[in-house]
């Protein structure tokens, strides 16, 4: 039961990247913001791989899931964005 | 439950995939749609999410309750089997080590200073008129007792019988009744 509520989360967080492209498919000026987010996103990704350590403690998780947390993410947005973009 | 849960996981890939593949992009009214369908997949996904994560909590406290109880009955079959074990060790050694066991009873009421007057001749040659089992009782207490000691047969014969060793007849029917009582004969 706990994969399932696991699966379920991932798979809401890759459709709401395919959401994040059709926002982005909708005018250029939100195709812009989707593209400031996706650059702040990837910055907030890199920084949180740096201070792992810092930021594990400060949510009061493992470091171990604080990584499985960041690559689940990366991974919703490579399957989010794809999709969207190869349909 | 399961049922909702499974229903709403597989509506939201339906609607993620589907809408995303069958409608067309460049047509507003299927862009608008396709809106719709995502949002609506994230809601389904989300719940179900939701859903599976209660039941996976309640299957926690479930298991957490059944290795309590199973623990609980562990230790109360541990103390029991304890209990009976520290039992049949008194038992065996009431058993194994009755001299033991008397000079500990006697032990708690016997004082050292105090010393039992002998047995008179007048007694031994009387033993219907005593009581017979009453005082057989008695002197084979009192010579596990002595023998618990250490006292050889000869001292305790004096003690009991008040009869000195040697090659009389009171003597010797001392020494046979000393037999009969510790069962020699």
């Amino acid at each position: 039961m706990r994969a399932m509520y696991l699966a379920n989360y991932f798979v809401a967080g890759c459709i709401a990247f395919s959401l994040l492209g059709w926002v982005a498919s909708l005018h250029p000026i939100t195709f812009r913001a989707v593209l400031c987010l996706l650059v702040a996103i990837a910055i907030a990704w890199g920084l949180s791989w740096l201070l792992d350590f810092s930021l594990s403690q400060l949510l009061n998780i493992s470091v171990a899931d604080l990584q499985a947390l960041l690559i689940g993410g990366l991974a919703m947005l490579l399957i989010g964005l794809g999709v969207f973009l190869c349909t | 439950m399961h049922l909702k849960l499974f229903v709403l996981s597989a509506s939201s890939v339906v609607l993620w995939l589907a809408s995303l593949t069958a409608l067309d992009k460049t047509l507003d009214i299927h862009k608008a749609l396709q809106g719709v369908s995502l949002t609506a997949a994230i809601a389904c996904a989300v719940a179900a999410g939701n859903i599976a994560r209660e039941q996976a909590e309640q299957n926690e406290i479930e298991e957490i309750k059944t290795r309590a109880i199973t623990a609980d009955v562990v230790d109360e079959i541990a103390t029991s089997a304890y209990i009976s074990q520290q039992q049949r060790q008194q038992e065996a050694e009431q058993i194994l080590n009755p001299c033991e066991h008397l000079e500990r009873s006697l032990a708690l009421t016997y004082d050292e200073g105090e010393r039992s007057e002998p047995i008179t001749q007048n007694q031994l040659a009387e033993p219907e008129q005593n009581g017979s089992e009453n005082g057989e009782s008695e002197r084979t207490e009192r010579i596990h007792q002595l023998q618990a000691k250490g006292w050889g047969k000869a001292k305790i014969i004096l003690e009991v019988w008040g009869i000195s060793k040697g090659g009389s007849p009171k003597y010797k029917a001392a020494e046979a009744e000393y037999k009969h009582l510790l069962g020699e004969e």
